[in-house]
């Protein structure tokens, strides 16, 4: 994670304790970000330099420089990958761009759930095979994916504005890949008669319009198959559905999909059902109550006056129903009914007071009414279903259904009434995705979807831009390209009022860009929606797969910190913000500092702006949220904007830098015992995970002295023992003990972080000294670029070049088709005569600088099959996430931590400290 | 039961009958009373009928001791208007009998006049009974006076339960040895669901603020109706379609059979109201209350059930305020009763049913309070006809000084 300049969370982590050591003294700031960042300002005026030909070179960063002629096939192995550009949408076995939709028309909202594939799909990805297979490594374990891969995209409309929807469809062409489209349904005739899916009364109401206006015809689905099918959906194939909701308080809920069922379904629309699932299709509505959120909106508009279901709801924020209702107290003199468990404030009576002939409707509060409708509907909705779950016997109940739709008090009304009833046993729970339920099951409907097989690895669940704005509703036109976006979002800003987050605010003496004021605390008045979940789009990736060395994937948890606590969570928010401004000069820097980069710049820093503020006010709004996460979306925001890699220029410097000094170092390795070696190589690892974000001394000697020598300098600043220093039992390992050699091993997985120093002069070096061990080394790098993190595609040829002045690189490299000589080796069938062990390369499948071992790239399950050594270099891999990971084979972690809080809470120690965690494997 | 206005004529015919022993069910809407009423012994004419071949205790004490013979009286007030009951106590000084010191002559002082008394509104008034009658009210717990009264009716009272559907009214035969456990769900202001278990055996199982309180609380807002009678009584002629969403509505007139539902099924209570283009004022005041009372009794009928499916209860009883004997909203109680149930349980109701706690706050003197009174065995006789809800229960109170007193109650139909 960490990298020579790039990475900026470390780097402002420096600053922040650098600041504190210097008091806090502001002029300095200025300064010391100068000195930290000097080099990506050499960058930037580099890159300004080359202006012309980064243009021409984009995505293509390595060959520009023109020193590594050879590497043209190699590059366009790893180029024509076009999984890698963008891995989580592309499928190896489709061709068409196709599109489906399916509709739950509701009498209030129209939710619409339709498909997209990428369109980019080329014949770069058969290439991409074949070099696959020449690899070895994944040859034969390419499963053949029933499922397509794309996007499920989430939107509603409001059913009084049917006529947006429909020009949203029209324009989207939606409409026209419904049926007919040989990759859906081959047996459908392809006639003009092109049908959609839906579900809902409006399904009825409006199949004249929509063949009218679209040409299609409504196919309607049984509303309560729709629910059960889109609710076992997603609680079987999303991580984070589930959540529990009381007295504000969001958390989410792991649901083993082996033991979902059976469970009951409350579906609170204008009236409630209640159905028990006990599996796919299987379910039966046991019971329902007519008083639901019909009941609500329309008692709420005779006696309020309301104009809209969100007035009404907006209403009882403010309300006391008090002054309505009839309490225990009331009727108790203001005293608890102890004996049977009522307080004073216990409702006995909804409504009860206003028997009073003193006061006539006029004289009460639209706010009360509100408020005392919206806990009369909600505690008895809440009762009936927990009598309910109690006479089957079921532990789950959730609630889903237009009458939620996330509204904070409605959840902790429906919540409190199950604890009440249940006395603590039951809980209810809700669902992120609750209003799609129907639209979800309209769209599973479809024939030969494939949708049953996805498992919940498959899916990433993205939120562009909009998210924080909408919330997935969709206002006004749809969006087309990049620009309309940009528009969009730069009209929305303008009109600060339409904005239901809060607009990001710019600080004066900034650029503008990602100033952002973190409340210090959560405003006491919610806005009705304040917690309203935002719904991201899903992408379908079949080709993700669960780490299979994971210990206990069950158990498993990524995140190391957790954001929960409302400290780490501004902490992090914090320093994200900070370094906005400086992370927008370098992307802008790396698309050639254009009219249109700095545009598109400008839009990323107020998307990203309101990511961070919405995930302030409601941390849980986007699922539950992680450090992980949270890094992640920066990655994605910047590539929404198309910025694809911001530290490409910066990457390449430090590469070449090192790559230059690599001969020097392997010969002073070289010269050492085999003990020494060992030490001084995850030394080395850690050396180079840290001296670039040094102290200010480091970026000066880096200004001064040469690549190597701070390199070794660093090095021998290696004081052990190390805050973690399991050094000992790693190199009884490596190199056993009282003369007895143990076996090497098999297979090593390195998991790689940072480009130039760090994977060059730390992690090739130990990769070496396995290969030369006789271990089978595979290099594990990002799909995506992530700060100046290393990618797949890179790394060919980084290898490539080492290899020129190594032998033993050189070798393994061809063994492991990494060399284009290589590759013709294998071609010509001569694969057997290379006397080398592999060194190979695979993508992780991820673009984040921290890696959720949940959701790997195939390609690195299958190379983890033989696999008995994992290493995981960096704070990002192995800190930040990873840290408590549990692994079925033997695991090293090594990171050097440069912040000071995450120093204190990890391994209770200060900023620079070293981690060497060696893990034996599991006695089995 | 009584209304109102049965009082004055109350008034005209008690003035020379000694009044004693008074209860009190103060609830958030309507004040209970029951009290006693003394008759001369003329009124023992069936005496003979009354006996009880079984009991020889009870047939024994007949022969040897005085009998109070007398009335129980119900009657009810609306809790807002304290003051007319507060009259009524003052004007029909019912409450002196409680000291009157007939029984055993050893009557409390004057300055410390007390009533039985129970619901909220014994604690929230008692200050109000002590300065303008000087009366201290002794407060009953209000579950256990529930269930004393209920348990006291149905032992004793010869069809006091019936049930109620599709307009027909049937009275149930208790077998008072097989009457335990059930479950008794009365309906005040909100409304509490009790497991009986036995006398004085009994749990607060469940409950819902969706009771009378609401229906009369909303139905005012929405009907400016004056009372609740009067709210009821709009109901009779209403519709309930015109505000409440059906199942047909949604589904273009047809059934959703797939999973059961009429057409003619609510989907959504009030759901019809949600449309723009009708204000409160577009709806008939008949129709709104009709949704109204279907909601509230469908509620009540669907969550009653599904306690009495939970305890593996048989028996279901319904009372309080709210029901008052009121044949649609029966209806709809045992409609939901029975709709849920798919026709294995069925809504009871009690005659008696606004008076429960009164009752039990009656039975509950001779606990404590008249020393050696005590309920030993309540002889049921049913010498006259059992066909009317009769406004009174006819008692004779048998009371003696000896070690083994005991309050005779039989019970006649008028």
């Amino acid at each position: 994670m960490a990298g020579l300049n790039g990475d900026p969370i470390l780097g402002i982590d420096d600053k922040i304790d650098d600041l504190q050591y210097n008091n806090n003294d502001n002029s300095n700031e200025a300064i010391d970000k100068e000195g930290l960042l000097g080099l990506g300002e050499d960058c930037s005026s580099y890159n300004k330099n080359n202006q012309g030909g980064e243009k021409d070179m984009a995505g293509n960063p390595i060959h520009r420089s023109g020193s590594r002629p050879q590497l043209d096939l190699s590059k366009a192995e790893i180029q024509g990958n076009s999984e890698e550009r963008d891995p989580t949408i592309l499928l190896p076995n489709q061709s068409d761009d196709i599109s489906h939709l399916a509709l739950d028309i509701g009498g209030s909202l129209i939710k619409l759930v339709y498909f997209s594939r990428h369109e980019d799909q080329s014949v770069e990805d058969k290439r991409k095979r074949t070099v696959k297979e020449k690899l070895g490594i994944t040859n034969g374990n390419r499963r053949s994916y029933p499922v397509l891969g794309g996007r499920l995209h989430f939107v509603k409309f409001e059913t009084s504005k049917l006529n947006e929807c429909l020009d949203f469809i029209s324009s989207k062409q939606l409409h026209c890949g419904s049926i007919g489209s040989h990759s859906w349904n081959s047996e459908a005739p392809a006639n003009e008669n092109a049908v959609i899916k839906a579900t809902g009364g409006g399904a009825y109401k409006f199949a004249d319009l929509f063949k009218e206006r679209l040409g299609v015809s409504i196919e309607k689905e049984d509303e309560m198959d729709c629910l059960v099918a889109g609710a076992n959906f997603l609680l079987k194939a999303i991580r984070h559905e589930a959540f529990t909701h009381m007295e504000g308080h969001k958390e989410f809920v792991q649901i083993d999909h082996n033991d979902l069922f059976p469970y009951l379904l409350v579906n609170v629309g204008s009236g409630v059902s209640i159905i028990k699932v006990d599996g796919d299709g299987k379910f039966q509505r046991v019971s329902g109550t007519n008083v639901g959120g019909g009941t609500y909106w329309g008692l709420g508009r005779l006696l309020t006056k309301c104009n809209s279901f969100d007035e009404l709801l907006e209403l009882s924020q403010r309300g006391d129903n008090r002054t309505i209702d009839m309490l225990v107290g009331d009727i108790y003199g203001g005293m608890d009914y102890s004996k049977i468990g009522l307080s004073a404030s216990t409702i006995a009576s909804s409504f009860g007071k206003a028997i009073s002939d003193k006061k006539e409707l006029e004289d009460y509060r639209p706010e009360d009414i509100s408020l005392s409708l919206l806990r009369m509907i909600s505690y008895n909705i809440g009762q009936i279903s927990y009598l309910n779950a109690l006479r089957f016997g079921l532990k789950r109940i959730f609630f889903g259904g237009f009458f939620i739709r996330g509204h904070a008090y409605t959840m902790d009304t429906i919540s409190f009434a199950v604890q009440f009833w249940s006395k603590g046993e039951a809980q209810a729970m809700f669902l992120r995705h609750e209003g799609f339920l129907g639209a979800l099951g309209a769209f599973m409907s479809y024939q030969k979807h494939g949708l049953d097989d996805l498992m919940v690895h498959h899916l990433v669940e993205r939120f562009p831009m909009g998210a924080p704005y909408t919330g997935g509703r969709i206002h006004g036109p749809p969006l087309g390209d990049l620009n309309e976006k940009i528009s969009w979002m730069e009209k929305f800003v303008q009109k600060g009022t339409e904005i239901t987050a809060p607009v990001p605010m710019a600080p004066p003496g900034t650029t503008g860009l990602g100033g952002f004021e973190v409340p210090s605390s959560r405003g006491a008045t919610l806005r009705p929606d304040a917690s309203a979940l935002n719904i991201g789009v899903l992408h379908l990736v079949p080709t993700l797969e669960v780490f299979p060395l994971l210990a206990n994937p069950k158990m498993y948890e990524p995140n190391t910190i957790d954001l929960s606590d409302h400290k780490e969570l501004e902490y992090w928010f914090t320093v994200l913000s900070e370094h906005l401004p400086d992370l927008v000069d370098k992307a802008v820097a790396s698309e050639g500092g254009t009219d249109d980069a700095k545009r598109r710049g400008d839009a990323f820093a107020r998307a990203f702006s309101a990511h961070l503020a919405r995930l302030m006010e409601e941390p849980a709004a986007y699922g539950k949220l992680g450090l992980a996460n949270l890094l992640e979306l920066r990655e994605e925001c910047l590539r929404e904007f198309q910025f694809h890699d911001a530290y490409r220029s910066i990457k390449q410097r430090e590469n070449e830098a090192s790559l230059a000094v690599l001969p020097d170092l392997l010969l002073e390795l070289d010269h050492m015992d085999e003990e020494a070696r060992l030490l001084t190589l995850i030394e080395g690892v850690l050396a180079a995970n840290i001296f670039d974000w040094g102290s200010r001394a480091c970026v000066d000697l880096y200004h001064k002295g040469t690549i190597i020598e701070i390199y070794r300098m660093s090095r021998n600043k290696m004081q052990r023992p190390w805050r973690v220093d399991d050094f000992d039992l790693f190199k009884e390992r490596m190199l056993g003990s009282d003369g007895k050699k143990p076996k090497p091993h098999k297979r090593a997985l390195l998991f790689v972080d940072n480009s130039g120093a760090d994977v060059v002069l730390g992690m090739l070096p130990l990769a070496r000294e396995l290969l030369r061990r006789g271990t089978e080394v595979v290099l594990v790098a990002n799909s995506l670029p992530a700060l100046n993190d290393v990618t797949a595609m890179e790394l060919p040829d980084i290898v490539a070049e080492a290899a020129k002045h190594c032998d033993i690189l050189r070798r393994a490299a061809e063994a492991g088709g990494l060399l284009v000589d290589a590759m013709t080796n294998t071609v010509d069938g001569s694969k057997g005569n290379s006397s080398s062990v592999p060194l190979m390369v695979v993508e992780n499948g991820c673009g984040s600088p921290c890696i959720d071992l949940r959701q790997v790239s195939s390609d690195l399950a299958a190379a983890a099959k033989c696999a008995d050594l994992v290493i995981l270099e960096g704070m990002g891999r192995s800190l930040h996430t990873n840290f408590n990971a549990l692994f079925k084979c033997e695991a090293l972690k090594l990171a050097m931590v440069k912040n000071q809080r995450l120093a204190e809470k990890l391994i209770q120690g200060k900023i620079y400290d070293c981690v060497c965690r060696y893990e034996p494997a599991p006695a089995s | 039961m009584d209304h109102l206005a049965d009082v004055s004529n109350l008034r005209s015919s008690q003035s020379q009958t000694q009044i004693s022993h008074l209860a009190l069910d103060i609830g958030g809407s309507l004040i209970k009373l029951v009290y006693f009423c003394r008759y001369d012994d003329s009124c023992r004419d069936d005496g003979d009928e009354l006996r009880s071949q079984n009991d020889s205790l009870c047939s024994k004490s007949d022969n040897s001791q005085p009998v109070l013979e007398g009335r129980l009286h119900f009657a009810k007030f609306e809790t807002s208007k304290i003051n007319d009951c507060l009259d009524f106590l003052r004007s029909m000084k019912l409450w002196l009998g409680v000291n009157s010191g007939s029984h055993d002559g050893t009557a409390p002082p004057s300055d410390k006049i007390f009533m039985k008394a129970t619901g909220g509104g014994a604690y929230k008034f008692a200050d109000l009974f002590k300065e303008k009658l000087g009366v201290s009210l002794d407060k009953e717990d209000e579950m256990e006076c529930l269930v004393t009264g209920a348990n006291f009716l149905l032992k004793a009272v010869h069809q006091e339960a019936f049930t109620y559907l599709d307009g027909q009214k049937e009275f149930v035969q208790i077998d008072p040895n097989d009457l335990y456990p059930y479950l008794l769900v009365n309906i005040g202001s909100g409304v509490s669901m009790i497991k009986v278990d036995g006398d004085g055996k009994f749990e607060r199982v469940s409950g819902t603020s969706l009771g009378g309180g609401t229906f009369w609380g909303l139905g005012r807002l929405l009907t400016k109706c004056k009372n609740f009678d009067e709210l009821l009584e709009l109901s009779h002629q209403g519709n309930n379609r015109i505000v409440d969403m059906l199942v047909g509505d949604i589904y273009g007139g047809t059934d959703y059979a797939k999973i059961g539902l009429s057409s003619t099924t609510i989907a959504s209570s009030f759901g019809k109201a949600i449309s723009d283009s009708k204000e409160l004022e577009d709806y008939q005041p008949e129709d709104v209350s009709r949704s109204l009372l279907r909601m509230i009794s469908n509620n009540i009928g669907q969550i009653s059930y599904l306690n009495a499916l939970r305890f593996g209860l048989k028996r279901i009883f319904f009372a309080g305020f709210f029901i008052r004997g009121h044949a649609y909203t029966m209806d709809t109680i045992s409609v939901a009763v029975n709709f849920w149930s798919k026709g294995e349980a069925k809504a009871m109701f009690l005659r008696h049913e606004g008076f429960l706690g009164a009752l039990g706050a009656f039975m509950s003197y001779e606990k404590q309070c008249l020393d050696g009174l005590m309920v030993h065995k309540m002889q049921q006789k049913f010498p006259i006809s059992a066909s009317s809800a009769g406004d009174n229960i006819y008692c004779s109170l048998n009371s003696n000084s000896d070690e083994n007193g005991s309050i005779e109650c039989t019970v006649y139909g008028t």
